[in-house]
């Protein structure tokens, strides 16, 4: 086999000292890039790279694949303490993490997230390894019909299954769907609800959102003194002997397989592929009652999900040249520094650099997984900090983190505004998740149904053309129905009773 | 408007004189107006150690992303800064030029001053092996016999792929469907899965899967053929005249000192021969044209006018 050669020759480059240090500084600055709201790992790569260009080829891409992977899981480490996720894909985290740490299980949620978290990683990594050119294939399969309805879904699942109560759900969707119509429009050109500003032109970037609809309100709640944790509670993490991992085997298998595939389809990513896990196991689960409360398979799925899509974005990057999200795009452009063009010749040509980029995408997930291990102990003093100063420290790296973006005053008012929002909105417990999703597949459902629409002389029927566009319309409409239908049922049961 | 741009060159060479001889004594800004890690931001950050360089002792060059607005927030940002020399910013063509013809926007041509350019990446069609047509003479046969029925895709509206897909519709008097992408790589992924008819990339983007034989290019809009894709002819070779592509270039706000666009532009001059910069350029696939400010700003004010006459008579945003 090709694949085996080529690893074997490139395992012993990765001993190298230089390079085994890029890697554990990278996993090590990755945990604390997604940790910190507001950044993010793109951001981590991009200021990285410049610093990259003079390294020897591994030496960066391993300090890159360590960033990549150890910040999706530190996303986990806020998540789960002060219920902000630091990315979009940890929203799904706050779920059951947070329920467990406010049930003084802090320690055992984040032993749960890191576990997840390097499983799906390292599964990633291996298909990367060993499927790349075959499974990038799978990414060519989707077309405008399909990504509509991929995003339709998406949208669908979070709104109506997600939420207590559907209808704010859907109110709370549809808020997002409003922001994301804001900007350019992609198809025309035209500017839309921009008040002929500039600072509108490219719509409301997703992290200026998440972050202050995340990060802004348990900062208010802290300051005003409703700490939904007690320090005294964060101890009790010695009583996880008890916790029988090998529970956890199914939800990882589904889990991982779920990251994988969206992982590889572009433009969708970690954010759906966790919501997507989360709501897949609680159908599996025997205790659906307890999902959203502290469960440990709902804490489990979505980080080994969101993981699990890490390195299956970089397989239709790598062979292709099409990034799966804006990680993969500017890793696209790390390759490319350093001589590496992607394409089928990738693997040929340049096997040995890109099979021990390849390796240190799954060496980084071990290490992540000691790092993390290390790191546990300490993260959880967060909480023993007064609230009164955590909530202030909160503000301003999240100030500092949404400045960054695109060194814009305008966005940190933004992103204020949205916290004040998001403050009412969890007042009047209207779900703050669908908002968030709907602004990443609102457009991307719009602009694929008129990039349909326009392929097909506006014939509505090439929506439903492919096989992949007919399963999903099915799932769509099966998300619609089945609340209504549980309804019905139990008022026959109970008709009956 | 041209004659405020002269009053302020005067007015800037005197201010200049006076400092001259030690240009550059303090850091230089160079604003680039696409996100960091992106393909202007890498080639700005390979290119600034070379200018360093060659700028002499000393020199500092700190690069600044201000992305935004498909660069409109860069460029207004270049166009509004104190005309000194001490910033400077990395320009891409069309969308300099294209940006102010479709909308209001804070800056204008006339305030930002060609220094020179460095990139030039040509505009290229592509289609799949099995595509009904595979020259420039079968896609315009094709098209005649099938108005409308061909799709292409581009990275965006009003971007140099789709500039470049209008101006050949005019010459030939087709007609096809545009399907707007964000960014190329969607556009390579649409017409490697089959769903478009034809990809317009720029051939820096579409050369590797072309010298793969996943696609195939049916013509560059470059002057002269491609080291990078020493196998694809041009347009003009096979007869339609048709030059367009993406330029990326280095620009100043209008009436910087003499000696330091001097200074810059012999910079940029000696770093485009420098063997280092070269294979680095090699290795990022980027197509190299040094042009120096005089002969980039007629580039530049030939492109305005074609992209003028373009938008009366056919606008790319309806």
């Amino acid at each position: 086999m090709d694949v085996f050669m080529n690893i074997a020759q490139a395992a012993p480059a990765l001993l190298d000292p230089s390079v085994l240090l890029a890697m554990i500084v990278g996993t090590a600055v990755g945990i604390a890039v997604g940790a910190l709201p507001g950044l993010s790992a793109t951001m981590g790569i991009a200021v990285l790279i410049p610093l990259t260009f003079t390294m020897e080829p591994l030496v960066a891409l391993g300090m890159i694949a360590g960033i990549y992977n150890g910040s999706m899981y530190g996303g986990s480490i806020p998540a789960i303490l002060l219920r902000i996720p630091g990315t979009p894909a940890g929203i799904a985290t706050v779920f059951d993490g947070h329920e467990m740490a406010k049930q003084g299980k802090a320690r055992l949620a984040l032993n749960i997230s890191l576990v997840s978290s390097s499983i799906g990683s390292a599964v990633s990594a291996v298909a990367l390894l060993l499927l790349a050119p075959p499974l990038a294939m799978i990414a060519l399969r989707f077309g405008p019909a399909d990504y509509f309805w991929l995003a339709v879904f998406g949208m669908t699942t979070i709104a109506i299954m997600l939420s207590g109560n559907p209808a704010k759900g859907i109110l709370s969707a549809c808020f997002g769907l409003c922001l994301g119509v804001v900007g350019i429009d992609t198809i025309t050109g035209n500017e839309r609800f921009t008040f002929g500003s500039v600072e509108f032109l490219s719509g409301i970037h997703i992290i200026v959102l998440l972050t202050g609809l995340y990060a802004i309100p348990p900062a208010i709640d802290l300051m005003m003194g409703r700490n939904t944790i007690d320090a005294g509670n964060v101890d009790l993490g010695e009583k996880t002997a008890n916790f029988s991992w090998s529970s956890l085997i199914p939800t990882w298998l589904r889990s991982s397989a779920i990251g994988l595939i969206v992982g590889l389809i572009p433009a969708l990513g970690g954010n759906i592929a966790a919501l997507l896990a989360w709501q897949e196991e609680r159908r599996y689960s025997k205790n659906k009652d307890n999902w959203g409360k502290g469960e440990p398979a709902g804490l489990a799925a979505p980080e080994c999900a969101n993981n699990a899509d890490t390195a299956a974005t970089l397989i239709p990057a790598l062979t292709l040249g099409i990034p799966g999200n804006a990680v993969a795009a500017v890793i696209l452009g790390a390759l490319l520094v350093h001589g590496l063009r992607p394409g089928p010749d990738l693997f040929r040509a340049d096997a040995e650099v890109t099979y021990g980029f390849m390796l240190t995408m799954l060496v980084t997930s071990g290490m992540m997984f000691v790092i993390g291990k290390l790191g546990a102990r300490a993260y959880v003093n967060v909480l023993r900090v007064p609230r009164q100063i955590l909530g202030p420290i909160i503000l301003v790296l999240t100030t500092v983190g949404v400045y960054a973006i695109h060194n814009s005053i305008f966005e940190v008012i933004l992103m204020l505004v949205f916290g004040l929002i998001g403050f009412a909105m969890e007042r009047l417990s209207i779900p703050t998740a669908p908002a968030v999703l709907a602004v990443i597949l609102g457009p991307i459902a719009e602009e694929n149904l008129r990039r349909a629409l326009l392929i097909s002389g506006d014939n509505i029927t090439y929506l439903v053309r492919s096989p992949i566009s007919i399963i999903l319309a099915f799932l769509v409409v099966i998300a619609l129905v089945s609340p209504a239908w549980t309804t019905w049922r139990k008022n026959k049961v109970n008709a009956k009773a | 408007m041209k004659r405020l741009f002269a009053i302020a060159s005067a007015f800037g060479l005197t201010i200049a004189g006076a400092a001259a001889a030690e240009y550059p004594e303090r850091p230089i800004e160079m604003i680039v107006a696409y996100s960091a890690g992106g393909g202007t931001d890498t080639a700005a950050r390979t290119l600034a150690p070379f200018i360093e360089k060659y700028l002499g002792e000393g020199a500092t060059i700190t690069v600044v992303n201000r992305p935004g607005a498909g660069g409109e927030v860069g460029f207004t940002e270049l166009s509004r800064a104190r005309p000194d020399g001490y910033t400077i910013g990395f320009i891409n063509t069309p969308n300099i030029l294209s940006i102010p013809i479709a909308r209001q926007t804070r800056y204008s041509m006339d305030s930002i001053q060609a220094v020179s350019n460095v990139v030039d990446d040509a505009g290229a069609f592509n289609v799949l092996p099995n595509s009904p047509f595979t020259t420039l003479d079968e896609l315009v046969a094709y098209a005649k016999e099938n108005p409308g029925s061909v799709t292409y895709g581009t990275s965006g509206v009003g971007g140099d792929d789709h500039l470049a897909v209008l101006q050949f519709e005019r010459l030939t008097g087709i007609s096809m469907t545009h399907v707007p992408f964000s960014g190329a790589a969607d556009v390579r992924a649409a017409v490697m899965g089959g769903h478009i008819a034809m990809a317009g990339l720029n051939i820096s983007e579409a050369a590797s899967l072309v010298n793969e034989g996943e696609l195939i290019a049916l013509g560059q809009m470059g002057e002269k053929r491609w080291t990078g894709a020493p196998d694809v002819p041009t347009f003009q070779e096979q007869g339609y005249d048709l030059v367009m592509g993406s330029s990326r270039g280095i620009g100043a706000p209008a009436g910087i000192p003499k000696e330091a666009l001097n200074a810059l532009q012999e910079a940029i001059a000696k770093t485009v021969e420098d063997p280092e910069f070269l294979a680095a350029a090699e290795k990022q696939d980027l197509p190299l044209d040094f042009q120096n400010a005089a002969d980039f700003q007629a580039k530049l004010d030939e492109l305005d006018s074609n992209l003028q006459t373009l938008w009366k008579e056919d606008p790319w945003v309806k």
